[in-house]
């Protein structure tokens, strides 16, 4: 093999290397949003049941998990609003020019709104909660029901995120 | 009637919630449509169209929040527990099928 041809085989593998370097960041960027994510609706199924079963000593745990409701849906918007802005464009051209297009005009461009929602939501939730639970059934039901909607807006968009990983999957199989 | 068991940090900021829902619904028609104007102020703002429209929410979520918890001379606005479960369950629904609606008829 020529010295030539050896440079340039080398410096395609190492441009093939920092690709799927690329790559396994952006993948890894994806799978902390989906994990925080998932983490913010499993604490407030977490809190809705506690808020069903409230008494003066689980109070405290209740606004704990409040906040961490809010806290990981913060980290889950940021790591995920970091790979939208960045990231996205090469899977919104794949999704495009594949058999599932609606998986974006749809899907991503709802749940790029509706998050929005669920990020005010779970702000909220940790106010709500400072509210005397044990006592007062008007504070527990707003509890109740902000937590309740948490789980199911962020369920939805979960499977919105499952949807828009599949637009990109269809596009790449080949036909 | 109004709920004493609210703080009034619950309920203005809840009523907060229900309204920036609504309104951020209805910003993004109004930048979708107005892709040359609205669209293009957006983007220039921070960048990403999304940013903005993120720190709008933000903005609007606590201003509107902080004025209403100063309502009634600084009591908070007065608000009954079933009157509060609607605006932040309306809002969140209405906002909701603005956006889904919007984006399956026109999008």
């Amino acid at each position: 093999m020529s010295k030539g041809l050896s440079t340039l085989l080398s410096l395609e593998w190492t441009e093939a290397f920092e690709e799927a370097n690329m790559l396994s960041f952006t993948e890894m960027l994806l799978m902390v949003h989906v994990g925080f994510g998932m983490l913010c609706i499993v604490a407030s199924v977490w809190v809705f049941v506690e808020a069903l079963n409230v008494n003066e000593n689980n109070v405290t745990r209740i606004r704990k998990i409040s906040l961490a409701v809010a806290v990981f849906m913060w980290l889950a918007y940021l790591f995920g609003g970091y790979w939208y802005v960045f990231y996205y464009g090469m899977d919104k051209a794949i999704i495009l020019k594949g058999p599932w297009p609606f998986s974006h005009s749809f899907f991503m461009e709802m749940k790029e709104h509706v998050v929005l929602m669920l990020l005010l939501l779970a702000t909220y939730l940790p106010i709500a909660a400072a509210n005397k639970l044990a006592t007062s059934r008007a504070a527990r039901k707003i509890v109740l029901w902000v937590s309740g909607l948490i789980a199911l807006v962020g369920m939805a968009m979960d499977g919105s995120g499952a949807i828009i990983s599949m637009g990109v999957k269809v596009a790449l199989l080949p036909k | 009637m109004e709920n004493k068991d609210l703080g009034r940090y619950t309920a203005s900021f809840g009523v907060s919630l229900g309204i920036t829902c609504v309104v951020s619904a209805l910003l993004v028609i109004l930048k979708e449509l107005g892709e040359h104007s609205v669209l293009v102020w957006m983007k220039e703002a921070t960048g990403h169209h999304w940013a903005t429209h993120g720190l709008f929410d933000l903005v609007v979520f606590v201003v509107l929040g902080l004025l209403l918890a100063r309502a009634n001379g600084g009591s908070g606005i007065a608000i009954s527990e079933k009157g509060l479960v609607n605006i932040i369950v309306g809002g969140v629904v209405l906002g909701g099928l603005i956006i889904a609606g919007f984006y399956l008829i026109v999008g």
